[in-house]
């Protein structure tokens, strides 16, 4: 018991470090970025006309506090933090967590919904793929797969968005649900939003699920080849419960490790893809922020990210100590 | 209960494996019997035993019949296969970590059986489960517990008690005492022959471990590269071994042999075609048609079986009734009364006497320098008559005490080795040459043109008697009588002549008279031991039991007399 919360407190410590050390990158970054905010907010497209006097731009600085030394900005920065306020937007001039507040969930929704398809697809296939190993069905699914897997998921949401909602019509061109649509029950709101999401979410899981085929097919291989394996089938116990119970149990531990740890990855498609479908999440408020140099909104998106990423691989621990008693004790 | 035949039984791993894993296996356990099965790593052991419980590879050829009670096992569907595992045939896997699933408990491991075939809910299952670790000495905690946090011993009683949840009519162990302490060894052994007389199920063991099978079983199988080799009673076989083989294994046993030192069997496995001997490139006995036949298995003694085509170790040398009285003005002396001995190929005989017991006589007129009174010698079916055996190839050779003092002291090295070869007048000069060469190589002498011109007499002892042996191994002996060899050297010399000439013993597959004094240095080397005492042989047998524990009183009080000795040097 010792043992294992002298464990568990190390892990904290390292978490709460590798917190710190994004804190830091993600104040500085930015900062070291070229270009200022105020040049672009005085940009209109096409044209070059400055609306700011230096004097002005002054009293901008001063106002959002980037006058001041840098060590004192990260320290409002961090105490800031600390009170769940991210600061406010230089370009919108709106409450950051607010703005993130309202976009998060639209991409939590298309992430974790393309996440579940593709890890389960891409599980199942897997495990059927590494039990009909070599044969017809192995083949054919394995080169599909890796196939899926090389292509960019901007080029696959372009190509869904030509053929599905382009040619075909299925699905909506942009957007995450009907622009100035009045619902008349929460059902239709709900159909209307999944219409919305589903090439998104399409697009994410497609590009995603060949990554989980592969490791669930490589663990399943490895698994099989085990005596244990053996050990059951020589139990008489059937074919269905030697596969789940003990090939299936053996080899998800590194599979499900992979789902939470591909949280980030996926993060960082949503941004290509809800910028391809011009989605309302947290991706596209990102684009929009680097194009402004909106250092306080960008910060407050990594962060959000960052976060986001921490808490899955910190969940991931979690799950794969339960998931194999060697790890576990 | 229920009785097992394996009949014509091939297992092949791929299409084009050079050889099949299992190669015409036919045999039955009755109900209640113990079979052992033993053979080197790579025998074929273990994949019976797969090829039994129906686990091997979906790409492995199968043919021939495996019947329970009469039902074919081979064709059946793993629907249908599922029925028989464990309920009727179970097995106690070779223990390792990887063969009990990690993730799940010992104890769920071994219900999800009970459940499956036993018709109990999961309480009743936990229940039997914890009564199976009762049975086998294991505490209930443990059925709580993962697979690596058990201790090798205890995951072996707990796969023991798994393979018996469903009282199964088989039980098959492989390897049953892999990798334990001797301690925790003993106790499987106990455990599993106490359970066995318990409930009555019968039992294959499979281990490469022959005193694990010799307690274990009643009847034993000998496999190599997949052939049954030998059949038998498994004491009879352990201590008197038909097959070479099977010889080899028990003498690379030290618990079969304990005095002895530990030989391995030489050569490599080389099979080139299905219809040879497969044993054909270690073996000391093959003859030319062991290359172009298979040899079955075949009865050629009542319970026992062979599968040689010479019909088992043969008897190089058998003298029978051989009697030899000198006569001297003090009166005559019965050097030699009524002497039997036989001597098998590749076999070493140990004849142990006090000096003037008429062991050199009885050695002498076994290669053919003394004409017994009555009696014959016969060598390879040939009876021996004056140098009949010496001057041919592959013949008799003998090694004195002092084998240079005989010969001219004007002779070279070179001479005095090729000699033999000489009066042969078989090979050209050159070739001549050349086998001297390589003779002293084999007795790790220099083989230079300087050393082949230096003079006999200017060696040591040491060395003059690896010329001798040098001069007895170019007529590639199948016999090798050694009078007192080691008696005039120095210990250590001594040893290194003894280990030489054991290991090329070992190495040349050829048989050893090995005639001494000294029952250490016998107990050392000997496979059989005879005891001569006044003329006449006093008894004879494996040297591990004559050389320890003899049974007639003559043997016994030479022991202690010869063993004081030995105790206080040569």
């Amino acid at each position: 018991m010792t043992r294992r919360s002298r464990d568990s407190r190390a892990q904290g410590g390292r978490y709460l470090l590798v917190l710190v050390v994004m804190l830091a990158i993600n104040f500085f970054l930015p900062r070291l970025m070229p270009g200022d905010p105020f040049l672009y907010l005085s940009v209109e497209d096409g044209t070059v006309s400055v609306v700011f006097s230096q004097q002005q731009i002054d009293h901008y600085k001063a106002y959002y506090g980037l006058d001041k030394p840098l060590h004192v900005q990260f320290g409002g920065y961090l105490l800031g933090l600390l009170r769940g306020d991210l600061g406010y937007s230089i370009y919108y001039n709106t409450s950051v967590t607010e703005m993130i507040f309202t976009r998060l969930p639209w991409t939590l929704f298309i992430v974790i919904s393309s996440l579940v398809v593709s890890s389960v697809v891409g599980t199942a296939l897997g495990a059927i793929s590494a039990w009909h190993r070599d044969g017809m069905l192995d083949r054919i699914l394995y080169a599909v797969m890796i196939v899926l897997s090389e292509i960019p998921s901007f080029l696959l949401g372009v190509l869904f968005l030509f053929i599905f909602a382009a040619q075909l019509k299925w699905f909506p061109l942009s957007g995450g649900r009907t622009v100035f649509a009045t619902y008349g029950s929460v059902g239709t709101a709900l159909g209307d939003i999944l219409h919305h999401a589903t090439l998104p979410v399409a697009t994410l899981a497609v590009s995603r699920v060949g990554g989980f085929y592969l490791l669930s097919r490589n663990s399943m291989l490895t698994v099989i080849t085990k005596d244990y394996i053996r050990t059951a089938r020589a139990k008489g116990i059937g074919r269905r419960a030697v596969i789940i119970r003990h090939a299936l149990k053996n080899a998800l531990p590194p599979v499900v490790a992979r789902i939470f740890m591909s949280l980030g990855g996926l993060f960082g498609g949503a941004v290509l893809v809800e910028n391809v479908f011009a989605y309302p999440g947290v991706g596209r408020l990102m684009r929009e922020a680097v194009g402004n140099r909106d250092y306080v909104l960008l910060q407050g998106i990594f962060l959000t990210i960052t976060v986001m990423v921490l808490l899955m691989n910190w969940l991931a621990d979690i799950v794969y100590r339960k998931l194999d008693p060697r790890v576990a004790r | 209960m229920a009785t097992l035949e394996l009949s014509h039984l091939f297992v092949r791993y791929r299409q084009d494996a050079a050889i099949n894993a299992v190669h015409d296996a036919n045999f039955s356990l009755s109900p209640g019997e113990s079979l052992g099965i033993v053979g080197e790593s790579g025998s074929g052991k273990s994949t019976l035993a797969m090829t039994v419980m129906g686990l091997l590879e979906a790409k492995t050829t199968v043919t021939g019949s495996i019947r329970l009670d009469g039902t074919e096992l081979t064709t059946m569907t793993e629907r249908q296969r599922d029925g028989y595992r464990w309920r009727r045939i179970a097995i106690a896997f070779q223990n390792s970590l990887d063969v009990l699933n990690p993730v799940m408990t010992v104890g769920a491991q071994i219900a999800e059986a009970i459940t499956r075939h036993m018709a109990l809910d999961r309480e009743s299952a936990d229940e039997r489960a914890r009564q199976l670790f009762n049975m086998v000495g294991l505490e209930a905690k443990w059925l709580q517990a993962y697979p690596h946090e058990l201790s090798g011993g205890m995951r072996q009683k707990a796969l023991i008690a798994m393979s018996l949840s469903c009282k199964p009519e088989i039980l098959i162990a492989d390897e049953p005492t892999m990798a334990l302490d001797s301690e925790s060894k003993a106790e499987i052994i106990d455990l599993l022959k106490r359970l066995q007389s318990e409930r009555g199920f019968s039992m294959i063991a499979i281990s490469h471990e022959l005193q694990v099978v010799s307690a274990l079983t009643s009847r034993i199988l000998v496999m190599y590269t997949g052939n049954v080799v030998e059949v038998g009673p498994t004491r009879a076989v352990l201590e008197d071994p038909l097959h070479p083989y099977t010889r080899g294994l028990t003498y690379a046993s030290p618990s079969i042999h304990p005095f002895r030192d530990m030989w391995g069997i030489p050569g490599e496995i080389v099979i080139t075609e299905e219809t040879q001997c497969p044993f054909y490139s270690r073996c000391t006995q093959r003859i030319p048609a062991c290359l172009h036949q298979h040899p079955a298995l075949e009865t050629i003694r009542p319970d026992r079986q062979v599968a040689c085509l010479r019909g088992g170790i043969v008897t190089l040398l058998t003298g029978v009734a051989l009697n030899k009285t000198y006569r001297t003005a003090g009166g005559a002396i019965r050097a030699c009364d009524q002497c039997d001995i036989a001597i098998r190929a590749g076999e070493v005989v140990a004849l142990i006497g006090q000096s003037g017991s008429g062991k050199t006589t009885l050695a002498q007129m076994l290669c053919g320098i003394t004409r017994p009174d009555t009696g014959t010698a016969v060598f390879d079916g040939r009876t021996i008559l004056g140098n009949s055996e010496t001057r041919r190839t592959g013949g008799v050779q003998m090694v004195f005490q002092d084998p240079l003092s005989a010969t001219n002291e004007a002779l070279s090295i070179e001479q005095i080795v090729r000699e033999p070869l000489d009066i042969l007048r078989s090979d050209t000069m050159a070739q001549r040459t050349a086998k001297v060469r390589s003779a002293l190589q084999q007795v790790q002498l220099p083989h230079d043109d300087l050393f082949l011109r230096r003079k006999g007499h200017t060696l040591s002892g040491g060395q003059r008697q690896r010329v001798a042996i040098a001069r007895a191994l170019v007529m590639e002996p199948r016999l090798m009588i050694a009078d007192e060899i080691s008696s005039m050297l120095d210990p250590s010399t001594a040893a290194n002549i003894l280990r030489l000439l054991k290991g090329l013993q070992n190495l040349l597959g050829f048989s050893m008279l090995y005639i001494t004094h000294d029952i250490a240095l016998a107990r050392k080397i000997a496979d059989t031991a005879y005891v001569m005492h006044k003329g006449r042989l006093v008894e004879h047998g494996p040297a591990s039991r004559v050389l320890t524990s003899p049974n007639s009183e003559e043997a016994k009080r030479l022991l202690r007399k010869l063993g004081l000795d030995s105790s206080y040097g040569r």
